[in-house]
């Protein structure tokens, strides 16, 4: 760095505040509404833990999880008038970092109903080439031979299984033809529209029950598909059960 | 009032004057030069059909690092295996004279190494059109356990401890941060550029050579029997087709079904290109065909008939033994060695 530019961002800096000193009023972003998104995955009411809790499914399968992770995107907020899109809105929920499963931004204050999200990577970026952050193929959730996104992942072990080690994989994906897994989640807030208010914060508690990948409208035994790892009509059948895994459990100001 | 619009009135000409120095200074900042690079489509070609560098300016800085990556073996778990020991320049970057090519730990590949160039000109990569994008292809080989075998991770962590690698990335992205998409970017901008349109038949074509007696011949009976699929000038239409091969016992390689599920896309495969195909044998997906005339003899009397062959090979090609003679020095017509041997795309 050299003098001038040394000088140059000291004048900007002194412009700049001075500017922002008689704008204040005007400038509503620093009070927007903070909002965190937080996901809990749970079987039961309970939630996960990796590896050591066991869980039974709807068919009396026990089973334990020692990978989950899904997208979330195309994160959206609607309100009366209008709709609050985030931008960038790329999520990996990952159950093994807790670090992932908040998704915070702020937004305009209103009064708004509904939280809606894309379950899975939309099409557009399964084809258009190298992605990085929470869509890095290094995420272990991007088929290298077909292109495109696992948009769930849930592997564990149950004595069901008839694969090795009672092992059972679910990589769920497919984003165009009949076996499209991509849905469109719409949350509407328990029982009544919510004002957002200036300079306050809001946590949206939104639960993932995981027992809904078995069952409703397709049952999946494990002892039957222990072993769902490409694009088709298995995929498809889990993707249309667990679109229904999510509510939202509460909302905290 | 008034004191508000004396402040602001300051306020601006501070700006106003950091705007001054700014301009004095653009000259170090722009110490981040990159040089622009064009795609050159040779004249008369088609446009390719998307612009693979979109989102991926090309740059020759861009280009010398998808170089170096190109041909270096750390991009695999024990060293041994770069993009380059099986995609080898002078054999237009195929595996010369391997019907499957070496992987780790003493294994083969399942396909033939497909040569690279005109790489431009393709919406899907690999032989079943599995990979949607350039800058995503290299993904395949790299992770596959029986070829380079490694996982995106440890390469960077190799790549970020070379600090040649760290002023490459610098150069060719503004900042020395190592990444996948990088990566990627890198080495989509090198295999991107490989274009082959320097044969004999290019000559001919832009009227520097003309063809001998038996090059025009076999030309004529190209454009006759094999245009269709092999499309001038790229000498490929880049579908995918069942082209009446009995599937591979050992592998049992139903090709393009694979990706989509579907069972009418049984045993179709990417048609190949046949520039440079003189050096890019032994031939089909399984390099099962070690010679031109082996070729020509499955189309002129080996087709095995399925529900999914090709309807233009449902009676074969027949060729009598003199054309296929001639069709075979058409074909060396096609071979670009000015490209196999082109220093720019070769080991830096």
């Amino acid at each position: 760095m050299s003098k001038t530019s040394n000088l140059q961002h000291l004048f900007l800096c002194v412009g700049i505040s001075f500017l922002l000193s008689f704008s204040q009023k005007t400038n509503a972003s620093s009070d927007n509404p903070t909002i965190r998104i937080v996901f809990i995955n749970t079987v039961k009411g309970n939630k996960i833990v990796l590896n050591d809790s066991v869980y039974v499914n709807p068919f009396n399968e026990t089973y334990t999880i020692s990978k989950l992770r899904y997208y979330v995107t195309n994160v959206s907020l609607q309100a009366e008038h209008n709709v609050f899109k985030e931008k960038n809105s790329y999520h990996l929920i990952d159950e093994s970092k807790e670090e992932t499963q908040v998704i915070t931004f702020s937004l305009p204050p209103g009064i708004y109903s509904c939280v809606n999200f894309l379950l899975g990577v939309d099409s557009l970026h399964n084809v258009s080439g190298a992605q990085t952050n929470d869509l890095d193929p290094a995420k272990d959730m991007f088929w290298t031979w077909n292109s495109g996104y696992v948009m769930a992942k849930m592997e564990g072990n149950s004595p069901a299984s008839k694969l090795v080690n009672n092992k059972f994989e679910f990589h769920i994906g497919g984003f165009s033809g009949p076996y499209n897994v991509l849905k469109e989640i719409h949350l509407y807030f328990p029982g009544k529209k919510i004002s957002f208010e200036e300079g306050e914060n809001y946590t949206i508690i939104i639960n993932a029950d995981i027992n809904t990948w078995w069952q409703h409208p397709h049952d999946i035994k494990i002892s039957e598909h222990a072993n769902i790892t490409s694009p088709g009509i298995n995929a498809k059948n889990m993707s249309d059960n667990y679109a229904g895994m999510f509510h939202i459990e509460k909302i905290i100001r | 009032m008034k004191k508000k619009i004396i402040s602001i009135l300051i306020a601006v000409s501070i700006i106003f004057f950091a705007w001054i120095l700014e301009a004095g200074n653009i000259k170090e900042r722009s110490s981040f030069h990159k040089t622009p690079l064009q795609l050159k489509i040779p004249q008369e070609w088609p446009k390719p059909p998307t612009n693979i560098f979109e989102n991926n300016p090309l740059t020759e800085e861009g280009f010398q690092l998808g170089r170096k990556l190109f041909y270096d073996g750390r991009l695999s778990k024990d060293g041994n295996f770069s993009c380059a020991s099986c995609h080898q320049q002078f054999a237009a970057f195929a595996t010369y004279d391997h019907d499957f090519s070496h992987g780790f730990n003493n294994q083969f590949s399942t396909r033939n190494a497909p040569p690279l160039f005109n790489l431009a000109w393709s919406k899907f990569y690999n032989l079943d059109g599995g990979v949607n994008h350039i800058e995503l292809q290299a993904l395949s080989p790299l992770t596959a356990p029986n070829e380079m075998a490694e996982n995106i991770d440890s390469v960077l962590i190799k790549l970020r401890k070379d600090v040649s690698y760290q002023k490459m990335f610098k150069a060719a992205f503004g900042t020395s941060l190592i990444n996948s998409q990088r990566m990627l970017k890198a080495l989509a901008q090198f295999t991107g550029s490989l274009i082959s349109s320097d044969s004999k038949y290019d000559k001919v074509k832009r009227g520097e050579a003309t063809f001998n007696d038996a090059e025009a011949h076999g030309y004529e009976l190209f454009k006759a029997r094999c245009n269709t699929c092999h499309k001038e000038p790229l000498f490929t239409d880049y579908s995918f087709r069942n082209n009446g091969l009995p599937v591979n016992k050992f592998l049992k390689d139903y090709g393009r079904m694979k990706i989509t599920g579907d069972p009418t896309d049984s045993l179709k495969f990417k048609v190949p290109s046949l520039r440079n195909v003189s050096v890019t044998f032994p031939y089909t997906h399984d390099g099962r065909l070690y010679s031109l005339y082996k070729v020509i003899d499955h189309y002129s009397k080996g087709i095995i008939q399925s529900p999914t062959l090709d309807s233009s090979l449902r009676k074969g090609i027949p060729f009598t033994e003199e054309e296929k003679t001639d069709i075979v020095y058409f074909l060396h017509a096609l071979n670009d060695t000015a490209f196999e041997k082109n220093k720019r795309f070769s080991q830096p």
